[in-house]
């Protein structure tokens, strides 16, 4: 990995199709830079996510995982907020009892325009991690 | 399972990828799996020579699955899923990698990092693609009739077009009167009609047509269902007072009533009864009593026969297979303050100005002082440096010279001076403006960071001016009437956006799949917008683009069947222990308990199944796996991508 | 004209294949209707497909036009006639119009052709490129550019010299000589007219020196140098082939001007000029780009966003009209030019000017009609019968028009108006079945 990468954490976000999705792509579209070491998985929707995947990507070397969720504009219907919320408080637990800093999952709701918010949502997080893994 | 044979396709995108992404490294760097066939770069993915090329090499190798690393999959996925189709592979085996939005773009300050991130983003995709299975689509049935939302002019013309190509409509107005904004124009730039005018023609064609179902007074209350067949309960409330009425009774009924509330028709200049219409020859004819204002006196009912309080509303349900969209904007509402706005007693918005020429002859009085010098302030709420509307709302400025100059035309002492920040009479409107100059109105330019000021002096209304035009010397005129030109804004009330989930755009206002490639779409399936409602349009505009809407919504409708994505959740029977976790975490009602072989389990309903995979995450024993998002394919992405 | 006259029917035909006419042909044929998709150059895909990228979503225009003229291409119930002309219109009935249509000869069987290049590179031939708007030159045989289509060499047979170079190296014999022109005898039940526009031609305002000084181009010239089709690997000024790092626009050549015949805004050219600016600012970071103007007018949907964040860019911007333009020696050239926020005369110096020309009617449309009269508006473009209520309904019922026949219009406007006019026609053709 280049020289210029160092000082970025690896995150991985999982992003829904059609709501966050959009507002990754408007970000590279307006040129809001964010750390290239950050990957997106899109999926149909924020309350599908499983907690074995998010414990696999901690295994496998990931530094953190962003949930980019859909939030109230979710297409499936109103309980997706209340079922994503469970789901990041189960894995919670999980990373606990593995022993891995529940902060390094965050969760926040991104809807189709929130191309800045994302954005620095994700700067945060990456200065979060880096001070606290790399430090 | 038989050892895959993927082909990768690595996109310039003509530079806007490989400006910043090193295509060939990325290329050299996914070759040599194991699984990938053949692994190219080509200067434009989705041009007709490679799409050919891409045909050639599946055909040729025995291709079992094709990757594409290019733009953002909105734009190009169908593209590409109907090359493979057209080499005869499934459509599914397609996947795609976005490495222009997500890396060449979005890192475009760091080529090395851009690179490094479309290597793994190409290399998590061939992950998928192993995993990627032959589906069949789902064959669901359209419903063969759409539900227009809004009666302006975009939902009058949108609905005639769809009973023009023999599609049922349902015409759906929140309002007790067809027309919309273009009702409340009298005198329109480019025709001798006025706004009134031709809504009434096109509401005579409108009834005139056995397929159309008028709803006026209606609001969508909910919507169930999807594509092809959404159900919407439709809430009607009553007008009081019975399609049969006799004209002199019921003008007798407005005249006795006592109550007085400001006219939203005449943008609150007016006062209006609770019993009214909003003028003579609006449509539908029946008047409608405002029960949120009306005291139940009964003064009315005395002298009319027609109103009936005892009118009960009424909750109807349709199914459609498409809905279109037309709910058109709001005039943008100044702030306190805002150029004297609220403060100042001479100080009203164009939309005020237009109602205000409209319904006045011989001279232009506004509380009762008889107006001479009237200054316009333009991109009132448009272009704001430091407030939300950012954009420019198109149609103002061309709106504010047609009415200066009606006015001029009909009150020919008036003068007119344009406080404006550049005109954008666009294309053949520069006429208009070229009219204006002539007619020798006075237009005065401000700085961008020098906007014009309103003072009260006493009883003077001040307006105050750098000028460009005249090296920035400061120029005063003192106005009888200013006139805050405000720009359009989303409808403030957006319940209906709301029940259908339409997302907005940076602007607010509902926002297209793509300005060019999919200019009346929106994420939601089967869910069109037209006219205004999607950004500041003319009247012109909203027409084309209605019109764009409803030969979609047709599109999508009219073989009386669509495919529907065979994404759905499955069940693991071996692993299911039928718990009902997924029974009461589908909000669709698409699991239900069954037996296979001896074995409660959980059963998917593939018809209902929307794919979201809410069921997965919450079953014990990990028996859900939502098609093409299995815990294999993702984490074998999660692999690929570190 | 012998026995080549061949008698065809279809239910719509569509006049220009451009962005507008392409969308009109495709939302008949999705609908189930037999397109004649008919366009008078080699390629379809008209002005749209020879730009850079497209304001404000930055796409390249490439990426929204090759996809949709593949569709196009292939969709079984669209069929394309490219170098072809329509003429000699006749209303028969409501549900039926004659018309004939004209195929020039290519001098290519289109169907044998790989584009293989090696007859552009045998023939001896070289001519002005009207597709790289004479930046570059191009032979008598020749394959449009890179992305047409069809995508098939063409025999200029005005400039070629019939030496049969091209025929000997052709690998799939596809060259013909004996090809002539063909003659079809159209029926259809409606027709879109999508006709498009010119662009003004600057060699009528001698004063700012286009055909003379070398470094003033139009701004179509500059979209070819910066289009990633591009003739040159770099963007250069033609007089010297320097780099150049001080760029100057001038807004509204040929419109908004009564003294050339134009007194309408073209409406595309701000947004175009700002466009080109931010992609030179991005290809030549050190380079300065001005933008002389008059007013800015940044209107549609995420325009004033794009326009605040090219000044963001640092790309300048001037009040004022240019009164003309001299060279010097070096090339370089000066603007005279009334800077009207400062209110006086200035003169800069810019080593490349771009002329933002404005949009033309095209000509004779109203010729094509025999019988009936197809109305123009004051301006040449197309008249529209019923402008507010009907926009597509021109003063012959059954004709429609899209895009920028009706007058200027940017690309997501040509859009709708296609599709405006596309459902037209589908009710028309419902409703006189």
């Amino acid at each position: 990995m280049g020289e210029i990468n160092r000082m970025s954490a690896k995150i991985l976000v999982f992003s829904t199709e059609k709501i966050s999705d959009p507002a990754i792509d408007m970000a590279g579209l307006m040129k809001l830079h964010y750390p290239p070491t950050v990957y997106t998985i899109s999926i149909p929707c924020s309350s599908g996510i499983k907690p074995s995947w998010i414990l696999h990507a901690f295994e496998k070397g990931f530094d953190g995982v962003f949930i980019a969720a859909d939030g109230s504009d979710c297409v499936y219907g109103e309980t997706c907020t209340e079922k994503t919320g469970a789901l990041v408080g189960k894995t919670h637990e999980l990373m606990k009892s593995n022993n891995i800093d529940p902060a390094r999952l965050r969760m926040a709701a991104i809807c189709s325009v929130c191309s800045e918010p994302f954005v620095k949502q994700i700067r945060s997080f990456n200065e979060y991690l880096l001070k606290t893994l790399h430090a | 399972m038989k050892k895959k044979k993927i082909g990768v396709y690595i996109c310039h995108c003509g530079g806007n990828i490989s400006d910043y992404v090193d295509v060939e490294k990325v290329r050299q760097a996914v070759e040599g799996e194991d699984i990938v066939f053949l692994a190219k770069t080509t200067m434009f993915a989705c041009s007709d020579a490679n799409q050919r090329e891409m045909v050639n090499d599946i055909e040729a190798n025995g291709l079992t699955s094709v990757v594409v690393a290019s733009c953002s999959p909105k734009l190009h996925l169908l593209t590409f899923r109907n090359v493979t189709q057209r080499a005869n592979l499934n459509k599914y085996t397609y996947v795609h990698a976005n490495i222009r939005e997500q890396a060449s773009w979005a890192h475009s300050d760091n080529k090395i990092g851009a690179t490094e991130k479309a290597i793994h983003l190409v290399k998590a995709a061939i992950a998928k693609a192993n995993y990627a299975e032959a589906l069949e689509t789902n064959k669901v049935k359209a419903l063969k009739s759409v539900a227009v939302i809004g009666a302006g002019v975009a939902g009058m013309k949108a609905a005639i077009s769809l009973s023009n190509k023999e599609c049922e409509v349902v015409l759906i107005e929140k309002e007790p009167f067809v027309g919309g904004r273009v009702s409340q124009w009298d005198s329109l730039s480019t025709t001798t009609e006025t706004g009134k005018e031709i809504v009434n023609r096109l509401y005579n064609d409108l009834i005139t047509r056995e397929n159309i179902t008028i709803c006026t007074n209606s609001e969508v209350i909910s919507n169930k269902g999807s594509v092809g067949n959404f159900t919407l309960k439709i809430k009607k409330t009553p007008r009081y007072i019975s399609t049969s009425f006799h004209p002199e009774d019921l003008k007798k009924a407005i005249e006795v009533c006592p109550v007085e509330v400001p006219d939203e028709f005449n943008f609150r200049l007016t006062p209006r009864k609770a019993i009214y219409k909003n003028y003579p020859g609006e449509y539908p004819q029946t008047p409608v009593i405002d029960l949120k204002n009306c005291t139940r006196c009964g003064a009315c009912e005395k002298v009319c026969p027609a109103v009936n309080f005892s009118e009960e509303e009424d909750i109807i349900e349709i199914s459609v297979g498409s809905v279109l969209m037309a709910t058109g904007f709001d005039p943008y509402t100044p702030a306190y303050g805002e150029f004297g706005y609220a403060t100042s007693e001479n100080v009203i918005t164009l939309p005020q100005f237009k109602r205000l020429i409209d319904e006045q002859s011989d001279t232009l009085v506004y509380k009762g002082k008889a107006i001479q010098n009237i200054a316009y302030i333009y991109c009132v709420g448009s272009r704001q440096a430091k407030g939300d509307n950012t954009y420019c709302s198109r149609n103002c400025c061309t709106s504010t010279i047609h009415a200066a100059l009606t006015a001029k035309n009909k009150f020919p002492d008036i003068n007119n001076f344009h406080f404006n920040r550049g005109l954008r009479t666009y294309g053949k409107q520069e006429i208009l403006y070229a009219d204006s100059l002539r007619s020798g109105d006075i237009y005065l330019q401000s700085y961008e960071d020098g906007l014009p000021t309103v003072t009260i002096e006493g009883k003077k209304t001040i307006v105050k001016i750098n000028d460009i035009l005249t090296n920035g010397k400061e120029i005063e005129v003192e106005a009888d009437l200013v006139v805050l030109v405000t720009g359009m804004v989303p409808r403030a009330d957006n319940k209906v956006g709301t029940l259908f989930k339409l997302p907005k755009g940076r602007d607010k206002f509902y926002n297209e799949i793509h300005m060019k490639l999919r200019p009346v779409e929106t994420v939601i399936d089967g869910v069109t917008i037209a006219g205004a409602c999607q950004g500041p349009k003319n009247i012109a505009e909203s027409v084309n683009s209605a019109l764009s809407a409803a030969t979609k919504s047709y599109s999508i409708i009219s073989k009386g069947e669509l495919e529907s994505e065979p994404l759905v959740a499955t069940i693991d029977p071996d692993r299911c222990t039928w718990c009902g976790a997924c029974e009461a975490a589908c909000p669709f009602d698409a699991i239900m308990k069954s037996e296979k072989e001896g074995k409660i389990i959980a059963a998917i309903n593939n018809a209902v199944c929307k794919g979201c995979g809410m069921c997965a995450p919450v079953c014990e024993p990990d028996a859900i796996n939502v098609t093409a998002c299995s815990s294999t394919e993702i984490m074998s992405m999660i692999d690929a991508l570190v | 004209m012998k026995d080549s006259l061949k008698s065809s029917s279809y239910d719509a035909l569509v006049i220009g294949a451009g962005i507008a006419g392409g969308e009109a042909a495709l939302n008949l044929a999705n609908t189930g209707y037999k397109v004649l998709l008919v366009d008078k150059e080699l390629s379809v895909g008209g002005k749209m497909i020879m730009l850079s990228k497209v304001f404000p979503t930055l796409d390249c225009a490439a990426c929204i036009t090759t996809p949709k003229v593949s569709e196009i291409s292939r969709h079984p119930n669209i069929t394309i006639f490219t170098g072809s002309e329509v003429s000699n219109i006749r209303k028969i009935s409501d549900n039926e119009f004659v018309a004939k249509v004209t195929r020039k000869p290519r001098y290519v069987h289109v169907e044998d052709c790989t584009a293989c290049q090696l007859c552009e590179k045998a023939c001896p031939t070289s001519v002005r490129d009207q597709y790289q708007f004479g930046l570059i030159g191009r032979k008598a045989a020749f394959i449009p550019f890179s992305i047409c289509s069809p995508k098939a060499a063409a025999i200029d047979i005005d400039n070629c010299t019939l030496c049969g170079a091209c025929e000997r190296v052709c690998p799939t014999h596809c060259i013909d000589f004996t090809m002539e022109t063909e003659t079809n005898e159209l029926h259809v039940k409606t027709i879109v007219v999508a006709t498009g526009f010119n662009l003004f031609d600057p060699n009528n305002i001698p004063r700012y020196g286009y055909g003379k000084y070398k470094n003033v181009i139009t701004a179509m010239q500059m979209e070819r140098e910066i289009a990633p089709t591009r003739p040159f690997h770099t963007i250069l000024r033609p007089g010297d082939g320097k780099v150049p790092d001080k760029i100057a626009y001038v807004l509204c050549v040929g419109s908004r001007d009564a003294t050339v015949g134009n007194p309408i805004c073209s409406q595309i050219c701000c947004m175009y000029s700002i466009k080109q600016a931010q992609l030179l600012m991005g290809a030549l970071p050190m380079a300065d780009v001005t933008i002389y103007y008059i007013n800015i007018r940044s209107f549609g949907k995420g325009f004033e966003e794009f326009y605040q964040q090219a000044k963001g860019m640092g790309v300048n911007f001037v009040k004022g009209k240019i009164g003309r333009i001299s060279e010097k020696e070096n090339g370089n050239l000066i603007l005279r030019y009334e800077d009207i926020n400062k209110g006086k005369l200035q003169e800069a110096e810019h080593d490349m000017v771009i002329l933002s020309t404005g949009v033309l009617p095209t000509k004779g449309i109203d010729g094509l009609f025999e019988n009936e009269t197809l109305t123009l508006d004051q301006f040449s473009f197309v008249g529209q019968s019923d402008m507010l209520a009907s926009p597509a309904k021109t003063s012959i019922g059954g004709v429609f028009v899209a895009g920028a026949a009706t007058g200027p219009m940017d690309i997501p406007d040509s859009i709708l108006s296609a599709g405006a006019a596309s459902s037209e026609a589908i009710s028309y053709i419902i409703q006189h079945a």
